[in-house]
């Protein structure tokens, strides 16, 4: 229900008469809030807490990791585990010492300066694990990308079934690690890389409304036409994860107040802070989530052919050709040789285009070979 | 004693009255000959004309009078000692009237007319001291000795129409008292016997003044004209004895002739932007549906048409109100003193009255603006008893969408129209059926992708029946439905259909008796409700769409009330009333029944309860007391005192800034409760310069109990057990409302001022139901400075030009104040509710209305409607927003007219 779009059209109707421009308000907040984004699950491995600021609108920088703070994690045995920091903000379990169990209540206590400098104890409810079931299976389909242009356009549309038959698991929360295979159409050292991303949407799902302990046909994601992950050999490693019912409920809230918004009938945004709060001044605002759940992975792999790719090296990728012995100004640092030949050099402004190892990786990953 | 008149309205056609037949002189035998022959023979002699009842002359023979009389001696002999009086006007007319005589004024008001001691009559013959347009005599003159208040009462129509004319004020100057005529155009006064100057006035109609000897209880029955400027817009106004009169705080009538003055959005005449001109109600924004009344959400306002609710109140996203402003005869918006008739809602009652089709001859009306075209035919279909009116509008936007070269608008569609029919049979004197219906449609989709579609549909059928004259009463059965679907088929699979839908039946008896000076309403009502939350369905055979539905809700809600007008004496009137309402909601129905030591969800039910067919699951009762007292100290000042209550049962769930096509209606049930609002209002009224400038000061506070809002981030669609989304919220309201207008002469204005403030309160206990840690914040609607003024200037009879200018500040927004990073995700962190404000509004309309001929004969009477919308094309911001493009957060200021938007509007009477 995307009511920006019929508002766009609206604004068509009245002649361009409406108008939507840039705007930063001017707020006397200037809140640096500390930002938790833990998870730790039933896998073996480190399970990472992350600890950032929050920054006010329109800046533009990464955000800065909360460093040197006292982390750890305690169970419901009484258990406490202390989490290191690898890199600045984020802070890791031992995989020798600790691993999550189904049924274990976990809670994660934080001792960290507050953006005024006090040094303050930070707390989350005590989470339990639920269990999770596998992943059934993950498939995709075709599906035509409706344009008014005569040869047909594709994209892939992933999906995903679970069957829960014991109904232990009732919300849940996928994420995905995607890799795609991609050939640069010019004959350079670095020709075949595979690129890597993570989802960056909020997929979640409840089953507490339905009969069956089911989950079909769920959408994990749609991949478009307009990027070059469909041209060769595409995979996704999905992950679920059974969430905790309050954590369903905060990624839904999420999800409501940033989707769909710039219409007219948008919803009333709203601060939403999760499970985590200050033990010191229970009115400092804390956001973020520490997430407990078990996981389950499973992958795809995509290889297939897709009518109207639309990601084009060589209308993207500009090139000029120039004769040899000639000095090229910038040459490594605003341009980049394609082909070099005893005559003339092939040079192109994008490094990306020379070089694939810019986007990607040449390390063939291990299970590239999967079906 | 009781005498009938009847009463012929002669207009001052002639201030001659010595015409020609005034010296007819008989020269020829008429003894014993019966009065028809009498009469036919003088007919058809010369010009004149008789005018009488048969009932009267039936045996009346004429006697001799001796030889070559002029026609005024022998009638002057004939009707001597019969009650028979007899009037000839200007053109020759010769009008019989029995028990009371007509004189026409020769004299301007005469202000020097003192008060006279009550039974002081005046003399027939003594015209000088007249006046009014008319001279009548009510009672038995043999009474004129006797003192003491009688009753006068009757009904007003419009003389063209023979419709009534409610609203109507009814006053006397010198006993500065006065009354307003009902929705049947019925009035009753209470005068001391004697003599009395009575004026009639209605907005839109000339003034008549009847000089009146008044013997003894009886009735006047007054038909008056509409003014005869051609143009639609040009009216005069005459009802600010009205405001004075009535006890009820806070009532704004508009009629289409007001409606018409106000410039238009894109060319349409609306009625809910013509309220918007009032102090006191508001909206959220340009495009927003609904208004607000008095720190009321738009929810709270219940919206009638001919008696029924209507539940959409909007075209176009809402930019067009779903009432056709050709078919409105007028309006009234009660924002304080709701009378007891009315209930359901608690903020405000917009009562929109239909109008009669034309009980003269066949007429119409068609136009067209630059979004929608409209249609009206209205006429007799048996002479004088059954009449017809038949409007239609309609968009033609969908080709605008073909104009521009872009697949994506080509294959986008938004259109509405709307249908109105209406009957009306005059069985008889004392039983009159009127049915009508109503039908909107709104459509709108965008590159085929998602469809929205929303109706109304209306039937309602009303008999008003008099027992007495003093004694009326109407039964009134209606239905009203209103749906909404959503659809794509945009994903073959994924094909859906979901839908909305609230049907609601309702049963009135209404009963109106006059008695004395107390005028009393009491009545009946019954209302069924039937909500079908949400359907959620495959579009077609192909789509794997798991069928879903929220369970139905279903309740009755039925209220009695009695109320009493009471005028205690010139200067003190009480209006005391009770309604006493009461809703059961029925099964079947299955209610969770949750932890209360945690906030409800779905891990803390804890037990369902299920309830059969029909058996009751909850149920809600209590009184609404409507109590205002108007005191008078002078004919030209009022001052008044309101208390009103009021419960509502169904609630429109709307967890966005404005109204959406995609809210709800909910049905009170187990865990909503009743929404109660009690308000306390005084208002000042006092009439400037000898009524020219018309002022009032009203203040209110209210106290909102039950209201509604949302747990952070909740979307309300499709959720089966909302209770777990709602918080219980209290709210408070309080404001001061000036208004100075002049509403008489070439150049009229109004200059309306509020201050007000809505604040809202989270009563819940559990961390996920308090907003703001539970301390009061701004609703949505909270606009504090409000200033509107409105300018008309009537520079010929065929030509207007009229300009409106609001100001407001701008409503409460929730900002983003931080941004944050969680996984590859950004996200935003925003500021308590409705912490910061939007820019403040203004905006500056302007209008002109020509008419094409000043005929009224005129096979087609054309005009034309120029006007231009937000002149200045201020840039007003409508919300602010943020998107995520690309990993950076972008803020985006809305608005919706950030140009001038000129339009023109040609229409044509026929």
């Amino acid at each position: 229900m995307n009511l920006r779009k019929y508002f766009i059209i609206l604004l068509y109707i009245i002649a361009s008469a409406g108008c939507i421009t840039q705007f930063i308000p001017e707020t006397e907040e200037t809140q640096s809030l500390l930002v938790v984004e833990g998870l730790i699950t039933d896998q073996p491995g480190e399970n990472t807490v992350r600890l950032s600021r929050s920054q006010p609108i329109g800046s533009y920088t990464d955000p800065e990791p909360v460093k040197g703070c006292k982390v750890t994690i305690e169970d419901d045995g009484g258990n406490i585990y202390i989490l290191h920091e690898g890199e600045p903000g984020t802070y890791l379990t031992d995989p020798a010492i600790f691993q999550g169990a189904v049924g274990r209540k976990y809670t994660l206590h934080i001792e960290a300066r507050n953006a005024s400098g006090k040094l303050s104890s930070y707390r989350s409810f005590s989470m339990e694990m639920n269990p999770v079931p596998p992943i059934d299976s993950i498939y995709y389909e075709k599906q035509l990308i409706n344009n008014d242009d005569d040869s047909p356009q594709e994209g892939c549309q992933v999906y995903l079934n679970t069957i829960d038959p014991e109904g232990l698991c009732k919300y849940y929360r996928w994420d995905f690690d995607e890799t795609w295979e991609f050939k640069l159409p010019y004959d350079v050292d670095n020709q075949i890389c595979w690129a890597s991303d993570k989802s960056d949407a909020i997929n979640i799902k409840s089953t507490s409304a339905l009969t069956e302990n089911v989950i079909y046909r769920h959408p994990v994601n749609f991949i478009t036409n307009e990027t070059d992950r469909l041209n060769i050999k595409y995979s996704m490693l999905i992950n679920q994860y059974s969430i905790s019912e309050d954590e369903f409920g905060y990624w839904k809230r999420i999800q409501n107040i940033s989707d769909d918004v710039g219409g007219l009938y948008d919803i009333i945004p709203a601060s939403i802070t999760g499970n985590v709060y200050c033990t010191d001044d229970p009115n400092e605002t804390v956001l973020g989530y520490f997430s407990v759940s078990a996981k389950s992975s499973k992958r795809i792999m995509i290889a297939d052919s897709f009518a109207g790719l639309r990601h084009d090296f060589n209308a993207y990728c500009g090139t000029d050709t120039v004769p040899s012995g000639i000095q090229i100004p910038g040459l490594g640092t605003s341009l980049w040789i394609i082909i070099e030949y005893d005559a003339y050099r092939v040079l192109t402004r994008y490094r990306e285009c020379a070089d694939c190892s810019y986007r990607g990786s040449t390390m063939r990953p291990d299970y590239w070979d999967e079906k | 004693m009781r005498s009938i008149i009847l009463i012929l309205i002669i207009f001052l056609i002639s201030l001659c009255s010595l015409s020609a037949q005034d010296n007819l002189i008989i020269k020829w035998n008429y003894q014993d000959l019966s009065f028809k022959d009498f009469a036919s023979k003088v007919e058809s002699e010369s010009p004149a004309r008789f005018f009488y009842r048969d009932e009267w002359i039936n045996d009346l023979k004429l006697g001799f009078y001796g030889e070559n009389i002029p026609l005024s001696k022998l009638l002057d002999n004939l009707f001597a000692g019969l009650s028979l009086y007899y009037f000839i006007d200007g053109t020759g007319d010769i009008v019989i009237t029995k028990d009371f005589v007509v004189k026409i004024s020769e004299e301007q008001a005469m202000d020097s007319l003192k008060l006279v001691p009550p039974t002081v009559y005046y003399d027939v013959q003594d015209e000088k001291k007249l006046s009014g347009n008319l001279f009548l005599e009510i009672g038995n003159p043999a009474e004129k000795n006797r003192t003491g208040n009688v009753v006068v009462s009757g009904y007003i129509t419009d003389k063209d129409t023979k419709e009534p004319v409610s609203g109507a004020t009814v006053y006397v100057r010198k006993l500065s008292t006065g009354t307003s005529s009902n929705a049947y155009g019925f009035y009753s006064l209470t005068l001391p016997r004697g003599i009395h100057l009575v004026q009639f006035s209605f907005v839109g109609m000339n003034e008549i003044k009847v000089d009146l000897n008044l013997y003894g209880t009886g009735e006047m029955n007054i038909e008056m004209k509409s003014t005869l400027i051609p143009l639609k817009e040009a009216v005069v106004s005459a009802e600010r004895n009205a405001t004075l009169q009535r006890p009820e705080v806070g009532m704004e009538k508009m009629n289409v002739a007001t409606l018409r003055l106000t410039p238009t959005n894109m060319g349409e005449a609306d009625i809910v932007n013509s309220f918007l001109m009032v102090p006191g109600v508001q909206t959220v924004g340009e495009g927003a549906s609904g208004f607000n009344v008095r720190g009321g959400s738009a929810g709270q306002n219940l919206i009638l048409l001919n008696g029924a609710p209507l539940y959409n109140t909007s075209h176009f996203f809402g930019f067009f109100s779903a009432v056709n402003a050709d078919i409105i005869k007028d309006a009234t918006l009660y924002k304080g003193g709701i009378p007891s008739r009315f209930g359901g809602r608690t903020s405000s009652v917009l009562d929109i009255a239909a109008r009669d089709g034309s009980r003269k001859e066949f007429a119409g009306n068609a136009g067209i603006s630059p979004v929608t075209t409209h249609l009206t035919i209205e006429g007799p279909l048996l002479k004088d008893t059954l009449f017809y009116l038949l409007a239609a509008r309609t968009t033609y936007s969908n080709w605008i969408f073909k104009v521009f070269d872009n697949a994506y608008l080509n294959n986008s569609k938004a259109a509405f129209y709307d249908l109105n029919g209406e009957i009306t049979y005059d069985i008889n004197k004392n039983n009159k059926i009127d049915l009508s219906s109503y039908y909107s449609h709104d459509a709108f989709s965008f590159n085929s992708d998602t469809t929205y579609k929303y109706s109304n549909n209306i039937v309602a059928l009303r008999w008003r029946h008099f027992f007495t004259s003093r004694f009326f009463s109407v039964f009134s059965v209606n239905n009203s439905h209103y749906n909404y679907d959503i659809s794509s088929e945009s994903i073959i699979t994924e094909a859906f259909i979901m839908s909305h839908t609230i049907n609601s039946t309702g049963l009135k008896a209404d009963f109106n008796l006059f008695k004395g000076r107390h005028e009393i309403n009491f009545g009946v009502d019954a209302v069924r409700y039937a909500v079908s939350p949400g359907d959620y369905m495959p579009a077609s055979d192909s789509s794997l769409v798991i069928p879903n539905s929220i369970q139905k809700e279903k309740a009755l809600e039925t209220s009695v009330y009695i109320e009493d007008r009471f005028t205690l004496n010139d200067h003190v009137s009480i209006n005391a009333g009770i309604r006493f309402p009461s809703f059961f909601t029925f099964g079947p129905r299955s209610v969770y029944i949750y932890d209360p030591s945690y906030s409800k969800g779905i891990s803390t039910i804890i037990d369902t309860v299920y309830y059969g067919s029909g058996e009751i699951c909850k149920a809600y009762a209590g009184p609404e007391y409507r109590i205002s007292l108007n005191l008078r100290p002078s004919g030209t000042s009022s001052f008044k005192l309101n208390y009103n209550r009021t419960r509502q049962y169904l609630h429109l769930l709307s967890n966005t800034a404005s109204i959406s096509p995609t809210d709800i209606y909910k049905l009170s049930d187990s865990y909503l409760k009743p929404q109660i609002c009690d308000q306390y209002a005084v208002g000042f009224y006092q009439l400037l310069f000898n009524g020219g400038l018309e002022t009032s000061v009203e203040l209110y506070y209210k106290s909102l109990k039950n209201m509604i809002d949302f747990k952070g981030g909740t979307r309300i669609i499709m959720e089966e057990n909302i209770e777990q989304y709602l918080i219980d919220a209290t709210g408070k309201a309080y404001g001061i409302e000036f208004l100075i207008k002049r509403d008489e002469g070439r150049l009229r204005w109004s200059l309306g001022y509020s201050f007000s403030r809505t604040f809202l309160k989270s009563t819940g206990t559990f961390s996920d139901e308090i907003i703001n840690d539970g301390e009061w914040f701004p609703a949505n609607y909270d606009k504090p400075n409000d200033l509107s003024v409105a300018f008309n200037y009537l520079a010929t009879r065929r030509l207007s030009f009229s300009a409106n200018y609001v100001y407001s500040t701008g409503r409460p927004i929730t900002y983003p104040i931080a941004s944050y990073q969680m996984g590859n995700m950004n996200l935003l962190h925003y500021s308590d509710r409705n912490k910061y404000r939007i820019p403040d509004y203004m905006r500056l309309d302007i209008g002109l209305s020509i008419s094409g001929s000043l005929k009224s004969k005129k096979i087609a009477n054309p005009y034309w409607t120029f006007s231009v919308y937000n002149l200045l094309g201020r840039d007003n911001v409508y919300s602010v927003y943020f998107t995520n493009e690309d990993n950076v957060i972008r803020g985006y200021q809305l608005s919706v007219f950030a140009n001038a938007i000129p339009s023109v509007t040609f229409s044509f009477d026929f």
